[in-house]
């Protein structure tokens, strides 16, 4: 046990941590930043609210690092079970705010089980799959369990209604079942399913939805609603020119054009104060934190290690990918956060238990005999 | 679980390299993407995005509505939203307000204006939170400042609605007035959102009924150049009027009331007996709501809270009066009820009435003589009743004073109606921890001692007589209309309960009320007119434990503060009636020969009104309806 701990410190990934820790500095500064104009008196603070939840984050990174992660695969399943009865709670007696129902409060915090879902997807996609590993690839029915751990929680969080987390999950599990490998034949099938799932799914989403997907195609049609925060995002993050405008000196953000400034838009406060310069700094951090990321995944000691690695690796890559791109306006405006920066407590506690994680793996490798 | 045959450890550190070049040529592709994107937007299109941000800027700018309008039973108009100007300050790049209004005063000085407003200047500013250097200010100086725009940076002019009461101290108790929030009404604000400079309802209708009257803010999204000013407006989501409001007051009876109160003090209330319609409310001394339109100084605002004569309070729901001998009907209805007393009972009145050794005397010192009940209200006979108090005792008057709704909120859609008082044996232990003496019963019997009713009990009462036992609930609102003429909710009239009274015992009543007005001798016979036919009673309620002796009270000086209240009650036509007044007039003497000529003059306009409606029998409803809609 001792000599376990030793290692532990000694092959303790430092560059991991670093990195996780210079983005969470970035994400709070920018938050300070963002939230100087809304502040109400009498309120805490964005950014005190933040700490507290990076200290929080910063426990469940460490409970996750000194945990076996091998520990976390065999329980996998239980823990998704958790989250996905956390989930419906939140249906039948969450809070909600704006519209739907997503938090879970807890004394003056509230939490997203949707957030913990996305972990808890991959450990037990990664279960599953160490558990049945094969040497072709996987064919329908031996992908039916894997769909029934994500579908279950996607229709759930669907429900809410939060399409952005469900859109991650179902990439979440896309790229896993990529990445383990598909059978030729069903993976053309499912090709030519989703092909034509599309109009059927376009019926299922709500008035507001479609009117975002709509919007992003043509903002200027709606200056008052949903093309609004595109309009004004796009403003903010061209105008902060290849310098900035300088930290708090964002006349788009101090002057409080962008609603939600400080969660899924936060991208552009920063974009507009550090410039093209501080978003070129901020993409190559979150470069460095994937690529060490899959690093992790490439010198994994095994299957299941290797697995989850690709799996965290993923979701901060298409959450930062797909918030960064609804905020150039590349991409139609869903709900996901920026990994680190946006302001709020239960992406980030998941985010930073995910990165105790992967550090969890990165130093077991020197550890665990093969 | 399912099965798939044997598990295969194929597993073997490394084998992902060519999975890891893949991904690593993924991540740099979409990361790539995301540089270029960020390339285009800041370093090729940064200028022109630049210019957006700095020179034109998209405001979102909040556009107030029209807030409902309250109109009386004819439609015809109380309030009116008039447009007034105002010159703001906005924070936005220039943060320097104090520079800007010594701008402004050097350019008025220039036009030899002078700048007069006191509005407290901010010290800390928020970013685009307009703050108002001059309120309702003319539009000389909306040109000046117009004229100076491009010197003036942050200084804007805005044209709101300005609430009016086109008859204000004379409706000033009803409606109310309106007021700018405050951080508190923010707060606890539950009905739709508030934003710092919207107007709600602060007192009176205003403020019960603000949800209805306050109408939804609008926005306009507008470009801004760098002195502030609007250059175009890109898209707009028009603001919703609020609704209308139809009352049952009638304006001419409650104009009429006003008037003949004068500058004396106290409260009118005209009901409809037949529905508990509240045609007219007085209250007086009354405010001019119109001066919470400005920026009411602290000064002025202190005088008018603390004012001893309380303009503020609406006298006729939460002023309390000892009902004097209007209450005697009351006690009569109890006696006749219980069988206390026949109606041909007669009971010899020598001018004092001995209890114990207390002497109660009547106003009248030689007395009424040999007296039946009929004849003892007509004249209003003191010593009658001291007879049916003893005779009833003090728990029997409560239990129909009660049944008349006395003691009680009579529930009118008015805000802080006073409950009035019934004094019982119960609430005088409870209140005084003492016993209740029988002597205290005598003064009560002619709605003297701890009695106290308000105006408008008092008038729901008789209304409950005129109709023939039926106790509505009074409804100043007769209904919400939308801006173009439909009917979004209205009140019907309510039944609050029935009289404890049987008709034949309630028609002797009337009879003997009839008679007050009618016959010689009656106290209030000075209301006699050949064409209408009004019923009623006076009543003199005595300020403060004046002595008894009439000849003793006669030498004490009057003053203001101690001479007696004068009431009258009536209702008319004596037959089927149309109308209940009740008056109340505090410190003004006598009940038949102050108060009752306040009723006389309601009863005559009431009248005429309706002849000449009758004479002229216009199509009712259409047409009346489009007028109220314009704004």
């Amino acid at each position: 046990m001792m000599k376990l701990d030793r290692g532990l410190l000694l092959n303790f990934d430092w560059t991991l941590f670093i990195l996780v820790m210079g983005i969470n500095l970035i994400g709070l500064l920018n938050i300070y930043s963002a939230c100087l104009s809304i502040s109400a008196p009498g309120q805490t603070p964005y950014y005190i609210k933040q700490i507290q939840w990076i200290i929080i984050g910063f426990a469940g990174m460490n409970i996750a690092f000194f945990i076996d992660y091998r520990f976390l695969v065999r329980h996998a399943y239980i823990i998704h079970g958790i989250a996905i009865l956390l989930l419906f709670i939140v249906l039948i007696a969450g809070s909600a705010s704006r519209g739907s129902q997503r938090w879970i409060a807890l004394g003056s915090f509230t939490f997203q089980p949707s957030e913990l879902v996305k972990l808890t997807i991959i450990l037990a996609l990664s279960k599953y799959f160490d558990a049945h590993q094969l040497s072709r690839g996987y064919r329908f029915k031996e992908l039916l369990i894997p769909f029934l751990i994500t579908i279950i929680p996607v229709l759930l969080i669907l429900k809410q209604p939060d399409l952005g987390t469900g859109v991650i999950l179902l990439i979440i599990f896309s790229a896993i079942v990529l990445f383990v490998g598909m059978d030729y034949k069903s993976a053309l099938i499912t090709a030519a399913g989703c092909l034509i799932m599309i109009p059927v799914g376009w019926h299922f989403l709500k008035g507001y939805q479609k009117e975002r997907i709509f919007t992003f195609f043509s903002p200027e049609n709606d200056p008052l609603g949903s093309g609004y925060h595109i309009i004004q995002s796009m403003i903010a993050v061209g105008s902060g020119g290849f310098w900035g405008k300088g930290y708090l000196k964002g006349t788009q953000t101090q002057l409080r054009f962008l609603p939600e400034q400080q969660t899924d838009f936060v991208f552009s406060v920063f974009a507009e104060e550090w410039g093209f310069i501080g978003g070129i700094v901020l993409l190559l951090l979150f470069f460095c934190l994937i690529v060490w990321g899959l690093k992790i995944m490439l010198h994994s000691k095994d299957y299941s290690g290797a697995l989850l690695s690709f799996g965290i690796t993923m979701l901060i890559l298409w959450e930062v990918f797909i918030n960064i791109g609804m905020v150039l306006g590349i991409l139609p405006v869903v709900g996901i956060p920026l990994p680190f920066l946006s302001y709020g407590g239960s992406s980030l506690l998941v985010l930073m238990t995910t990165s105790g994680i992967l550090m969890s793996v990165s130093v077991r490798r020197f550890l665990l005999q093969t | 679980m399912l099965k798939l045959g044997n598990r295969l450890d194929v597993y073997e550190p490394g084998q992902l390299k060519p999975k890891f070049g893949a991904l690593l040529i993924m991540v740099s592709v979409v990361l790539t993407i995301l540089a270029l994107r960020l390339w285009y937007l800041q370093v090729i299109s940064g200028d022109d995005f630049r210019q957006r941000s700095e020179n034109n800027s998209l405001r979102l700018r909040k556009i107030k509505p029209l807030r409902g309008l309250i109109m009386d039973r004819n439609r015809k108009m109380l309030t009116e939203n008039r447009p007034s100007f105002n010159i703001l300050f906005i924070p936005d790049r220039t943060r320097d307000i104090k520079k800007a209004i010594e701008k402004i005063k050097w350019f008025y000085s220039l036009n030899s204006l002078e700048f007069t407003s006191n509005l407290p200047i901010p010290d800390k500013l928020k970013p685009f939170v307009p703050v108002i250097i001059e309120r309702n200010t003319t539009m000389t100086k909306i040109a000046v400042v117009e004229v100076h725009s491009l010197e003036l940076p942050g200084v804007v002019t805005e044209i709101t609605p300005v609430r009016q009461y086109l008859y204000g101290e004379a409706t000033a108790q009803i409606i109310g007035f309106t007021g700018e929030v405050t951080r508190r009404d923010i707060e606890q604000n539950h009905v739709g959102r508030l934003s710092p400079g919207d107007n709600i309802g602060k007192f009176g209708l205003e403020k019960s009924l603000d949800a209805y009257l306050r109408g939804e803010s609008g926005a306009e999204q507008v470009e801004i150049n760098a002195a502030g000013k609007i250059v175009r407006s890109l898209g707009r989501t028009p603001p919703k009027s609020g609704e209308n409001v139809v009352l049952n007051i009638d304006l001419e009876l409650q104009k009429t009331a006003w008037e003949a109160v004068g500058n004396r003090r106290g409260a009118v209330v005209v009901l409809n007996p037949q529905n508990g319609e509240v045609l007219t409310l007085i209250s007086s001394p009354s405010f001019d709501p119109n001066i919470f339109n400005g920026e009411l100084s602290s000064n002025e605002w202190e005088k008018l809270s603390q004012d001893p004569q309380h303009p503020m309070e609406n006298r006729a729901v939460a002023g309390q009066y000892p009902p004097g001998s209007t209450y005697k009907p009351i006690v009569a209805a109890a006696a006749l009820e219980t069988g206390a007393i026949t109606p041909d009972k007669s009971i010899n009145c020598n001018g004092t009435f001995e209890f114990g050794d207390r002497i109660f005397h009547d106003w009248k010192k030689e007395g009424h003589g040999n007296i039946s009940l009929h004849r003892a209200i007509v004249e209003s006979c003191d010593v009658y009743f001291y007879n049916l108090g003893k005779m009833l005792g003090v728990d029997t008057i409560a239990e129909y004073a009660r049944g008349f709704g006395l003691g009680a909120p009579t529930g009118i859609d008015l805000p802080r109606e006073k409950s009035g008082l019934v004094p019982t044996r119960q609430w005088k232990k409870d209140r005084f921890g003492a016993p209740w003496h029988a002597g205290e019963t005598i003064p009560l019997a002619i709605g003297q001692g701890y009695n106290l009713v308000t105006p408008l009990q008092l008038a729901n009462a008789y209304a409950a007589l005129a109709n023939g036992g039926t106790l509505y609930r009074p409804r100043i609102v007769k209904q919400i209309e939308s801006t173009d003429g439909r009917i979004l909710k209205s009140f019907p009239p309510k039944i609050a309960g029935l009289l404890p009274v049987r008709s034949p015992n309630i028609a002797i009543i009337n009879k003997a009320l009839w008679g007050v007005v009618n016959e010689k001798g009656g106290t209030g016979y000075l209301l006699k007119r050949a064409q209408q036919d009004v019923a009623g009673k006076t009543g003199t309620a005595q300020v403060v434990g004046l002595p008894q002796n009439a000849k003793e009270r006669s030498m004490k000086v009057m003053t203001a503060e101690t001479n007696d209240h004068a009431l009258f009650v009536c209702f008319a036509p004596s037959e089927n009636p149309e109308i209940v007044i009740a008056v109340i007039l505090e410190n003004a003497g006598h009940g038949g020969s102050t108060a009752a000529p306040v009723a006389r003059k309601l009863v005559d306009v009431y009248f005429s009104q309706k002849n000449n409606l009758q004479a002229r029998k216009p199509p009712q409803g259409a047409p009346a309806a489009h007028e109220a809609q314009k704004q």
